[in-house]
């Protein structure tokens, strides 16, 4: 049977829920198909715009964004529209309960992982953010029995490395671990749901008082509930009269949920339909125009009609692009990605060298619509959006969520305007 | 190509961690990732079982999160039936694997009595005694059961188009008003409605309590059945998403040489119904006042989640002129079939569901909807409020329009 809406988005990463959220934002009816949950449910949940740029860590990415080479899909966006999605997830998660912060001095945070090591993003939740350290030298590194990736002296070790934090005293706050009985490991998300509760909440700041009683910083992993965590961190530091600052943790990494949770929540406020479990398998065309893509699931196989389409399903990992030796290709419409034949050559020896494997994805336009070499469009009603796009490395320049973001927004809102 | 239940896809990203409701609410629980596709390797080796493999409740929102397509439910299924041919499953489990058995013998009782057996206070200690959990709401048999009810329905003459209606075991023997509207709309279409004897549970409460060899012949009767009306080229129908799932995907996974190719011949219900309005078998353009600014809120069970095929209940619902309807998009229900009415099980069931009672209790719906019986159980438990099946809606709104 088919279905017919007036936009489908294919993925629901932060480039997908984006850009159905600002297709929505036009009036049209919009329908967002998937098949898994996309990486933005595991990660920090912190907005990476541009970290390093050949290497290099950058300052103030928005400043930098000229310089990035004219494929790169900010380049494609412009900067105006960079800051303008900026703003727009930021009021976004304003309105859902969640306060995303810029660094004061508009430049790139310097948040604190797990590990240690700092790592540069543009927007992060207010809880994340570092700036306190600049006036209290004093912090309590915080984690909890059982919880056997954060190790606070490690944190301490580490970070005594790097200048800004060299004359800094910190001291190991080991909390017991609340969970009982478990024959898990205990990660930052079983705390931060244990936060969540009354009772949690209670144990949490009846354990961390004596502590705030002797530091004005608690530094700690990103435990503070997943479904009020800005309240939560309100309330105590208030209660407290601490600052808490959490930590970017490797995955499950809490907050990337807890924006998630915002975005599904305004998805369906706004009445926007979601089909789960349904593998975007081919698209059926009219010349270079799609009329639907047909889906398969446990249920059988689907066909879905629409007047525009926005396909946001990731890269290697997301779905998007398929390899085989000497070959990669884009996953509904089949589009050829141009590889170089010898497999070795996808790589590059320099661990911020430019390499085929790292970029690889499909060229777009201004427009967002794919293009074959002679930058004629493919598909008249088809855009892309996120990691799916090529062009760029987001892992070694850190760009991950803020080209998914950008692109997802400004997708939505050109589809919306057909 | 790898098969849906191959671990070697797992890539251990986490992501099923993160989104399965019974990890959420407990850390008694391993979890899909360690469960699933990470424990496997160790029973290919013949490596002992996890002590928490009967609290994956089968919900699915694992496979629905995986971004892998790793099958992790059905790898806990098989698991959970290969341990259970080794170690008998309790009383308690085969009493609510068998629900479909004891409304047979029910049947033989007036349901006044049967139930009453079931919901007193002194029957309730020893059904907790067993395991059962004196808090749960236990449905209760219809006083007259579908295969009943259909006997007495005189449906019109000459209905030249036919199809047949898989009922599972819920609405035959719980609900058998959800089933009679189905065939009330599915007459008002044009078509004569079959209702085969032969039909017996889909299996998913025996395979997922391990009764593996019990769902193994549901499966080979109701194959039977479903291989005649396939011959015919008349369409097989189901109203149950759990139903349609077993028989769409588990089923293939579990009982390989049964359901092969094409054997599982059944068609969602509500997709049916929707294809009548469209076609314009069943008209709705009436002028709209029996359900006027009615609010209903909607509730889409995971096993429809899972099926991947849309949201036919919800997009019938939004076709009844005048009804505001809303998605509760809060989660799992928490019960998954009989889980939630297991002692052990109770309060983690109540936690997961807490999500989407408190939607649909801040809604101020007037009605609650969806489409699987045991969701509809959990939701009236947890919320007080009514819940019908969107068939059930759609023929109160024509039938209140045609008056
Ligand atoms: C573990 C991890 C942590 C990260 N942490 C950060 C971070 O903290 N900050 C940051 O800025 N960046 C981070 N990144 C990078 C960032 O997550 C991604 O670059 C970005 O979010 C990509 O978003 P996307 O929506 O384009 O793709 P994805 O998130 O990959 O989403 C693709 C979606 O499409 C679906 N899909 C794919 N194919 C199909 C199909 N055929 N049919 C239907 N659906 C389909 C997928 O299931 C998924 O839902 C992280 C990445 C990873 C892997
Ligand atoms: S989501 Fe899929 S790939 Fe990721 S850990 Fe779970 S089973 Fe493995
Ligand atoms: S089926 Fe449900 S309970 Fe079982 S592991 Fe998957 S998500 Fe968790």
């Amino acid at each position: 049977m088919s279905k017919k809406t007036d936009i489908i988005v294919v993925g629901s990463g932060l480039a997908g829920l984006t850009a159905a959220l600002s297709a929505r934002a036009s009036g049209r009816q919009v329908l967002l198909i998937t098949h898994g949950v996309g990486s933005l449910a595991v990660s920090s949940g912190c907005i990476d715009v541009l970290g390093y740029h050949n290497g290099c860590p950058v300052q103030d990415p928005i400043a930098d964004l000229p310089q990035l080479n004219p494929e790169h899909p900010y380049s494609l966006a412009g900067a105006e529209r960079v800051e303008k999605a900026i703003d727009w997830l930021q009021s976004l998660c304003l309105a859902g309960g969640l306060n995303m912060q810029k660094n004061l001095s508009r430049r790139n945070h310097e948040l604190i992982t797990v590990m240690g090591t700092l790592k540069p993003s543009y927007l992060c939740p207010e809880s994340f953010c570092t700036e306190c350290f600049a006036k209290a030298r004093r912090a309590a590194v915080v984690s909890f029995e059982n919880m056997k990736d954060v190790h606070p002296l490690l944190i301490i070790d580490q970070l005594h490395r790097y200048a800004r934090f060299a004359d800094m005293e910190f001291m190991e706050a080991m909390l017991p671990c609340p969970i009982d009985q478990s024959h898990r490991n205990v990660t930052p998300l079983d705390v931060a749901r244990f936060v969540d509760t009354p009772e949690g909440l209670e144990w949490l700041r009846l354990s961390l008082e004596p502590y705030a009683k002797l530091y004005p910083i608690l530094l700690m992993p990103p435990v503070l509930g997943v479904k009020n965590s800005q309240k939560v961190w309100g309330t105590l530091c208030d209660v407290l009269k601490v600052r808490i600052v959490e930590m970017v943790s490797i995955p499950p990494g809490v907050a990337g949920l807890r924006l998630r949770e915002v975005l599904r929540n305004a998805l369906n406020e706004a009445g926007i339909t979601m089909i789960e479990n349904a593998l975007a398998v081919r698209a059926v065309a009219d010349d270079k125009k799609c009329l639907s893509v047909v889906t398969s699931g446990a249920g059988g196989e689907h066909s879905w009609e629409a007047s525009q389409f926005i396909i946001a399903t990731g890269g290697i990992l997301g779905g998007g692009v398929a390899t085989s030796p000497g070959k990669a290709w884009e996953t509904i419409f089949n589009i050829p990605i141009k590889a170089p034949e010898n497999p070795q050559e996808w790589s590059s020896t320099e661990i911020f060298g430019r390499s085929f494997f790292s970029q690889m994805g499909v060229r777009v336009n201004a427009d967002l619509k794919a293009i074959d070499d002679s930058g004629a469009v493919l598909y008249e009603n088809v855009r892309f959006a996120g990691r799916t796009i090529g062009g760029y490395d987001y892992a070694s320049e850190k760009s991950g969520h803020g080209t998914a973001l950008v692109t997802g927004m400004l997708a939505g809102e050109l589809a919306g305007k057909e | 190509m790898l098969s849906k239940t191959d671990t070697d896809k797992c890539v251990a990203c986490s992501t099923c961690v993160v989104q399965c409701p019974v990890a959420e609410v407990t850390t008694k629980f391993l979890g899909p990732r360690m469960l699933g596709p990470a424990s496997e390797r160790f029973r290919l080796l013949n490596d002992g079982e996890d002590s928490s493999l009967t609290y994956c409740a089968n919900c699915k929102n694992c496979d629905i999160s995986c971004p892998q397509g790793v099958g992790v439910s059905n790898i806990n299924m098989l698991a959970r039936a290969a341990y259970a041919k080794k170690h008998r499953p309790s009383f308690r489990d085969w009493i609510l694997a068998h629900g479909e058995l004891e409304s047979r013998l029910a049947g033989i009782f007036p349901a006044a009595l049967a139930n009453f057996g079931m919901a007193n206070p002194i029957s309730k200690c020893i059904l907790d005694k067993i395991g059962i959990s004196k808090k749960a709401d236990l449905p209760r048999f219809a006083s007259k059961q579908l295969a009943a009810a259909f006997k007495a329905y005189k449906q019109p003459e000459q209905l030249s188009k036919k199809v047949v209606f898989f009922p599972g075991c819920f609405i035959k023997a719980y609900a058998p008003q959800t089933g009679m509207d189905f065939v009330w709309l599915l007459n008002k279409a044009g078509y004569r409605v079959e209702l085969p004897d032969a039909f017996c549970c889909c299996g998913t409460p025996l395979y997922t309590n391990g009764f593996a060899d019990d769902a193994r012949k549901n499966a080979e009767k109701n194959l039977a059945e479903m291989r005649k009306w396939k011959e015919q080229g008349i369409k097989v129908l189901a109203l149950c998403p759990s139903c349609e799932l077993m028989f769409k995907e588990e089923l293939p996974v579990f009982f390989p040489d049964l359901a092969h190719d094409g054997a599982s011949y059944l068609e969602n219900g509500e997709e049916f119904v929707l294809g009548c309005i469209s076609r314009g078998e069943l008209v709705i353009d009436a002028p709209g006042n029996a359900m006027k600014d009615k609010k209903i809120i909607y509730h889409a069970p995971c096993h429809l989640r899972a099926l991947g095929s849309g949201m036919p209940g919800l997009d019938m619902l939004g076709s009844i002129p005048g009804l505001k309807v809303s998605s509760a998009s809060a989660g799992c229900c928490g019960i998954s079939g009989s889980y939630g009415f297991k002692k052990e099980k109770y309060d983690i069931s109540m936690a997961i569901g807490s999500k989407l009672f408190q939607s649909i209790k801040n809604s101020n719906a007037d009605l609650a909807a969806t489409e699987c019986g045991t969701c509809k159980v959990q939701i009236m438990h947890g919320t007080a409020m009514p819940c019908e099946h969107p068939v059930s809606i759609l023929k109160h709104y024509l039938e209140k329009e045609q008056q």
